[in-house]
């Protein structure tokens, strides 16, 4: 049962406010907002308690999402809810900035209203929502075409006419009827996020995905998508016969949003989806060491110590993707002492800078071709090496982004819309594949 | 004070204006008039003085307009009560709109404005708004009856909202079934005892086709409410959990959770051998793990849950380890818990995976997850047998890498393994030792310390290293303190030559030099050891120790189960049941896993949990040494003795208490040695105070009371007499043994009260007066109700009879015999000891009569290695006449079966611990031998109860 819930910028000013039970007073907001801020990095901040009140929060789009209660809620609820809430949100004024937010009040308030009820949550779902809001998003900032600042959202190429104008999804949902009223905009987006450790004898001793599809759709009705998979990656098993895994690959667990129609998929590999308006994940799914494709990058190392006492550490970086990727790349890694650095980049674009706080290197690579092979040597002052120091070198973690580009080789075959739509749509599908934990143990 | 005046004319400016916009004709005007407003109400500003400008423009037919306009009043509404007033003939008017969305808002407006006049100006459209024809209308007034009740709960009881209510749970509408679930579930709550959601297999069945189509939100309500049912038996239990399986692939985690907590609770009702509990097993796994791929503060949540549940059930996650370990970008909060359910999760099978995990861990760059890894290979080491080698020798290689933190938190792990496996891996020490220096914790020094004093004898210069320690012993911590001093100590007791002078000088470090209390008496108590009988003290201080246990900081059995009832709350991340933190009624129930039973009565009565629980194996679990025993039994506030001359001088009274240790130890232990004050060879001379102290001590005190207690253990012993009526009398301390106090006594319930009979005769010379009576701890926590009413002085020769009503709330240990009772009685001459063994069946209480369903189901389940047999001789009653003299001591019958003139007597005992006894009596007709078979969840006490039997059937 939700008591309170309120929005705060990041400076701590009050956007929203709304009380559902009457039960806590309006100091809770500058009383979590000073323990907000005072907290430490090592602390969880998921849940914070001060009296008789439980403060709950997330932060998105720079702004405090609270929510507080005084019974003995879940915060798995609360959280979901404002996860939802922020979707909400960004479907109903466009994007989740502090300026938008102060624009439509009136909006959210009106919003809060249907989805929380005496603290109990109502609905998330912008179809039911949709019957029920009145208030007009005010947009803050007018929609162009051109405006192709963003252009790139998830790193797709500039081909202009194949790419999907990123402001096309920072667009409320409920426009205005006029300009763009008619115009039918659905985007699938495959993401997935890698985390793998390889071990010290090159053997992966950990490799893991986890991924979403979620659709973004911009509809005035809605229809059936299908999206197919390639039968042979993944063969998921629907929910209810979780148990009987199939052979080939091993799904460690898969989830689908309640709009989901399996009816078809375990033949045809079709997954019909009833989207609502606004943005939802529709599948989540995750697999475990047997991925199809190898890990993307390769590291050899050579550690040693110099005649000088210095430590070198000599780095060959590889990446196995087809010749013609070239991706931003990043990569730290973490000897225990040092106090100075001095370097060998392999090529000019390329940096490289001491963390001392981090106790890390830091080497940044900004084009990164497929089957190209990248070297750096870093010579390190460390006080009082030992053969004990060179133990501590390490792991080295690398975080990136690939553009187009999913490790499970999940695909969706096409696209269709059911029944078949007069007039025109756009269709964009788009995959990524992220990682931020990717280590190589030394 | 002109800065105020400013603030307020500004203030007046802009209401005033806002208030010519809101009574403007236009109704774009009006509408960003209101808006305004409520932006000035979200900052802050008191726009309180505009509430009939705004209530104005409630009447409109703009649905926008209105919705900001009840915004606005919910707020302010509190604070103008009168006013407020005005407003209800709209609300009135719009509950009977045409419009369900108008007829809707109206109703949920007026029940978030909290004023009393209000709500009865609410009952009536309300009361229609139930029944409207509109689901969201309907769903909205389910809410409003929750919001009515938390206004005036007998309000909402005199109009019959909660029926009305209890019928929208069998409405067509899932949305009205969650929301009227959910606003049942709040009022419940606070009315622990009413049947208000009234669960039974119909309306769970209702409750579970809803589930089916409700969103996710409602189908968290409807999950938590059925948490709360407690099915008839493992069928019903079975089928519920095989509807509410599928919710474990919602993509929602609160579904999950909530799912989980549902299985949770049922499956500790499902027979272990069925297939379906390890399928369930099976697909429980899953969803929990898919939970650790959403972000950080879910992940955060969902671990201390998983750590929950894997203490209750760790076959669940057993394989898969894997998803614990730590990925590099986890936050430092994730990174701690995982680490913790990976030593949970820790076996034989996974070992080597984790260790190298772990391992690789220490090496990271965060000071406390690295302390925290190194720990973790210690509990590994002391969890799983097999691996300790290994870990020894990867705490070894982490200590060459000199990295400071690391290798201290490695020597207070390493401290552990030695105590886990004595004797082992003493080959380390060496490297341990070279590291001394660089050791600047306390904890690390106290852990480095105590192994050097534990291996003293391996170690050629102990001494030299711990004389080192002592060079600035009052700059190190308690910890350290007292580690030193118990270490040296040892050593001195193991190397007495050459050691002397430093035992001295620590022993006068820690008493004379430091102003620790704690430190002092530890010191005093050496000292007086040493200097009484090293032999003792070799016996005391080299004592074997326990082994320590294996899992260390697990949550206790009972509070765990509190906590998987409540498995996705914050009762789930705070660890602490939600009583310690929510206010008010709101979740005092305790709540309780369901106790496995046949397909039999309802599990609802306390019993069960009692029966089912850990009541029995928790008694065992809490035996503290016998030092402790001893500290207790006198820790009576005694004055010193003042029959034997005047008190020492100078530290007399710290004196007297001394003495009385000495001797009640000495006595006690059932040692005949020598005075105390005798010279004990190759001991440091005593300081000044103790060399006066065993002149005082009374000759007189020693031997009488040392000589006598061997006997008086015999005492208690012999048949006791129980039933109807009482016992007779025995001498539980004869006057010689006691100074010329005689005292007899015995045991008795009466009316439900333990009763403690004596017997107190005077045949010394002299009047007895402040008489108090303690006892040891003992098996069943019995304890004085009320001192000891000894009112007037007791002359030479008079006798007096007390009654001691006792309790059973007091400290808890397992005494041998169990029924064991050691007493301690003061008066104004001396303190003075005995034990007596008390009859068990004062403690059969009388509530102890079970019902036949659960006597069954419970003797199942009780393993058969738990029963005994005992044979009861020459006993000429019949069947009949035997239940009824039992039913006497609470000893109840509770069914008869009578096959091929044999009769079985089935019948159930509970002690007042809350441990249940049953019993299956074979009488055959001319046979005078009884066969008795007892089974208990705590064994132990069977031979006690066999007794009774024994004595009630005789007597």
């Amino acid at each position: 049962m939700i008591s309170q819930v309120f929005i705060l910028s990041s400076k701590g000013d009050h956007l929203i406010y709304k009380d559902f039970r009457g039960e806590a007073g309006k100091d809770a907001v500058n009383k979590f907002y000073e323990m907000v801020t005072a907290l430490t990095g090592g602390q969880p901040p998921v849940v914070m308690k001060h009296k008789e009140l439980h403060f709950v929060h997330i932060r998105q789009g720079g702004l405090y999402w609270v929510a507080t209660t005084k019974a003995d809620a879940s915060p798995f609820t609360i959280i979901e809810f404002l996860n939802r809430l922020t979707a909400l949100v960004k479907d109903y004024c466009g994007c989740l900035l502090e300026k938008s937010v102060q624009m439509n009040f009136a909006l959210i308030y009106e919003l809060l209203d249907e989805v929380v009820d005496f603290g109990y949550i109502q609905t998330t779902s912008t179809d039911i929502l949709k019957n029920f809001i009145q208030t007009e998003a005010v947009s803050s900032k007018p929609f162009s075409l051109f405006d192709l600042s963003n252009v790139g959202l998830f790193g797709a190429d500039t081909q202009q006419n194949k790419v999907a104008p990123s402001a096309a999804a920072t667009r409320p949902i409920v426009s205005s009827q006029g300009e763009q009223g008619s115009k039918n905009e659905i985007f699938v987006d495959v993401i997935e996020r890698m985390s793998v450790v390889i071990g010290a004898n090159v053997s992966i001793t950990d490799y893991m995905v986890e991924s979403s599809l979620s659709t973004y759709v911009k509809m005035a009705h809605f229809y059936d998508l299908i999206l197919p998979n390639i039968p042979n990656v993944i063969s998921l098993p629907p929910p209810s016969l979780l148990s009987g895994y199939g052979a080939a690959v091993r799904v460690d667990e898969c989830s689908f949003h309640q709009a989901v129609r399996l009816d078809e998929f375990d033949t045809y590999r079709i997954l019909k989806v009833c989207p609502s308006q606004g943005e939802q994940t529709v599948m989540q799914y995750q697999l475990c060491d047997d991925l199809p494709t190898a890990p993307p990058f390769r590291l050899f190392p050579s550690i040693e110590r110099d005649s000088g006492g210095r430590l070198l550490m000599y780095l060959k970086l590889r990446c196995d993707l087809p010749p013609k990727r070239s991706l931003p790349l990043l990569s730290l890694f973490s000897p225990s002492l040092f106090s100075s650095l001095s370097q060998e980049l392999s090529s000019p674009d390329q940096s490289a800078e001491l963390q001392p706080k981090n106790k890390a290197v830091h080497w940044e690579i900004p084009r990164f071709p497929g089957g190209a092979q990248l070297s750096a040597l870093f010579k390190l002052e460390v006080s009082g090496l030992s053969a004990a120091s060179l133990q501590e070198v390490g792991p080295v973690s690398l975080s990136f982004e690939l553009p187009k580009y999913t490790c499970t080789g999940l695909q969706i075959r096409f696209l269709r819309l059911s029944p078949i739509q007069p007039g025109p749509s756009q269709r964009w599908v788009r995959y990524v594949t992220h990682s931020d934990s990717y280590t190589i143990r030394i | 004070m002109t800065d105020s005046k400013y603030f307020t004319t500004t203030k007046k400016g802009e209401i005033f204006e806002l208030k010519a916009e809101l009574n403007s004709d236009k109704k774009e005007k009006k509408k960003e008039a209101v808006k305004k407003v409520i932006a000035s109400m979200t900052v802050g500003k008191d726009v309180s003085a505009l509430f009939p400008d705004v209530v104005n423009c409630m009447q409109t037919d703009n649905l926008e307009l209105k919705k900001l306009v009840y915004l606005y009043l919910m707020n302010y509404a509190k604070s103008q009560p009168d006013m407020a007033i005005m407003a209800v003939n709209t609300f009135v008017k719009d509950c009977e709109d045409a419009n369900p969305l108008i007829r809707a808002l109206a109703v949920r407006t007026m029940g978030c404005i909290r004023v009393d006049k209000i709500t009865e100006y609410l009952c009536e459209p309300l009361r229609k708004c139930l029944k409207d024809e509109d689901p969201y209308v309907r769903k909205t007034a389910a809410v409003c009856v929750a919001k009515l009740h938390d206004i005036n709960a007998q309000l909402v009881e005199d109009q019959g909202f909660l029926d009305t209510l209890k019928d929208l749970i069998s409405d067509s509408n899932p949305m009205v079934v969650a929301n009227a679930v959910a606003a049942l579930s709040e009022i419940a709550e606070s009315h622990p005892n009413s049947n208000l959601l009234d669960l039974n297999p119909q309306s769970i069945n209702k409750l579970l086709t809803a589930l089916n189509e409700c969103t996710e939100w409602g189908q968290i309500f409807i999950l938590d409410c059925l948490a709360n049912y407690t099915p008839r038996d493992d069928r019903e239990s079975q089928s519920i959990c095989e509807r509410v399986t599928p919710r474990l692939s919602h993509a929602n985690s609160a579904v999950v959770l909530s799912a989980v907590k549902v299985l949770m609770k049922f499956m500790e009702m499902l027979p272990k051998d069925l297939d379906y509990y390890s399928t369930l097993l099976k697909k429980l796994a899953p969803p929990l793990v898919t939970l650790l791929s959403a972000e950080p503060e879910l992940q955060y949540v969902a671990l201390r849950n998983i750590n929950l549940i894997v203490q209750k059930r760790p076959e669940i996650l057993k394989h898969e380890m894997k998803v614990f370990f730590v990925k590099y970008n986890d936050p430092i909060y994730v990174k701690l818990e995982k680490l913790d359910i990976m030593i949970r999760l820790a076996s034989q099978a996974n070992i080597a995976q984790v260790l190298a995990e772990l391992k690789e861990y220490a090496t990271e760059v965060d000071v406390d997850f690295v302390r925290k890894a190194v720990r973790a290979i210690g509990r590994c080491a002391i969890k799983v047998e097999q691996s300790a080698e290994r870990c020894v020798s990867t705490l070894l290689d982490l200590i060459q890498t000199k990295v400071n933190y690391v290798v201290q938190e490695a020597i207070v792990v390493i401290k552990d393994i030695f105590r886990k496996y004595p004797n082992k891996y003493e080959s380390v020490i060496a490297t341990l030792c070279e590291n001394l220096d660089s050791l600047d914790e306390p904890e690390a020094r106290a852990a480095m310390i105590w192994i050097v004093g534990e291996y003293a004898e391996r170690i050629d210069n102990a001494d030299e290293l711990l004389e080192s320690f002592l060079e600035g012993f009052h700059d190190e911590s308690t910890q350290v303190q007292l580690q030193l001093l118990t270490a040296i100590v040892k050593l001195f007791l193991k190397k007495p030559t050459e050691t002397q002078e430093l035992v001295q000088q620590v022993l006068s470090l820690a008493t004379q030099d430091s102003d620790n209390p704690d430190l002092r008496d530890r010191g005093y108590i050496y000292w007086r050891l040493l200097s009484t009988d090293p032999v003792a003290a070799k016996e005391v201080v080299l004592a074997e120790k326990p082994l320590i246990s294996e899992e260390t900081d697990l949550i206790e059995p009972t509070l765990l189960e509190e906590l998987i009832c409540h498995i996705g709350t914050l009762a789930s991340v705070y660890h602490k049941p939600p009583s310690a933190f929510v206010e008010g009624s709101r979740g005092v129930m305790h709540k309780r896993l369901p106790a496995r039973t046949g397909s039999g009565e309802s599990t609802e009565s306390p019993d069960v949990g009692a029966a089912g629980g850990s009541a029995p194996e928790a008694a065992p679990s809490i035996i503290p040494s016998q030092g402790d025993l001893l500290g207790d039994l006198l820790n009576l506030d005694m004055a010193p003795p003042t029959t034997s001359g005047p008190p020492p001088p100078s530290t007399g009274m710290q004196m007297g208490g001394m003495d009385l240790l000495g001797g009640g130890l000495d006595s006690l232990m059932g040692d005949e040695s020598e005075p105390l004050g005798g010279d004990i060879g190759g001991s440091p001379a005593m300081g000044a105070g103790f060399g006066a102290a065993p002149a005082v001590m009374p000759a007189s005190l020693n031997a009488p009371v040392g000589g006598g207690l061997g006997d008086l253990f015999d005492l208690g012993g012999v048949g006791m007499p129980m039933g109807a009526y009482i016992p007779p009398k025995i001498v539980w301390l004869p006057a010689m043994k006691a100074k010329g106090l005689e005292i007899s006594g015995t045991f008795a319930r009466r009316a439900g009260v333990i009763q403690m009979e004596l017997i107190l005769t005077n045949k010394a010379m002299s009047v007895m007066t402040d008489f108090a009576i303690q006892f040891n701890r003992n098996s069943f926590g019995l304890a004085p109700a009320g001192p000891l009413q000894v009112l007037t002085p007791l002359g030479p020769n008079q006798t007096i009879e007390v009654s001691l009503p006792l309790s059973t709330v007091g400290p808890v240990m397992k005494m041998d015999p169990l029924n064991n009772l050691q007493v301690a009685v003061k008066n104004n001459i001396d303190v003075f000891y005995f034990s007596c063994q008390y009859p068990i069946s004062m403690l059969f209480v009388e509530d102890g009569k079970m019902e036949r369903q659960v006597f069954l189901a419970t003797w199942k389940d009780i393993p058969n290695d738990n029963e005994s047999q005992f044979q009861i001789k020459d006993c000429h009653l019949n069947s009949d006449a035997a239940s009824s003299k039992l039913q006497g001591s609470n000893i109840f019958t509770i069914a008869k079966r009578t096959v091929e003139g044999q009769d079985m007597l089935y019948m159930s005992i509970k002690l007042s611990n809350g441990i249940w006894v049953l019993a299956e009596l074979r009488v055959q007709a001319g046979n005078p031998n009884y066969t008795i078979s007892l089974k208990c969840r705590a064994p132990e006490v069977s031979q006690c109860v066999f007794q009774c039997y024994e004595a009630v059937l005789k007597n």
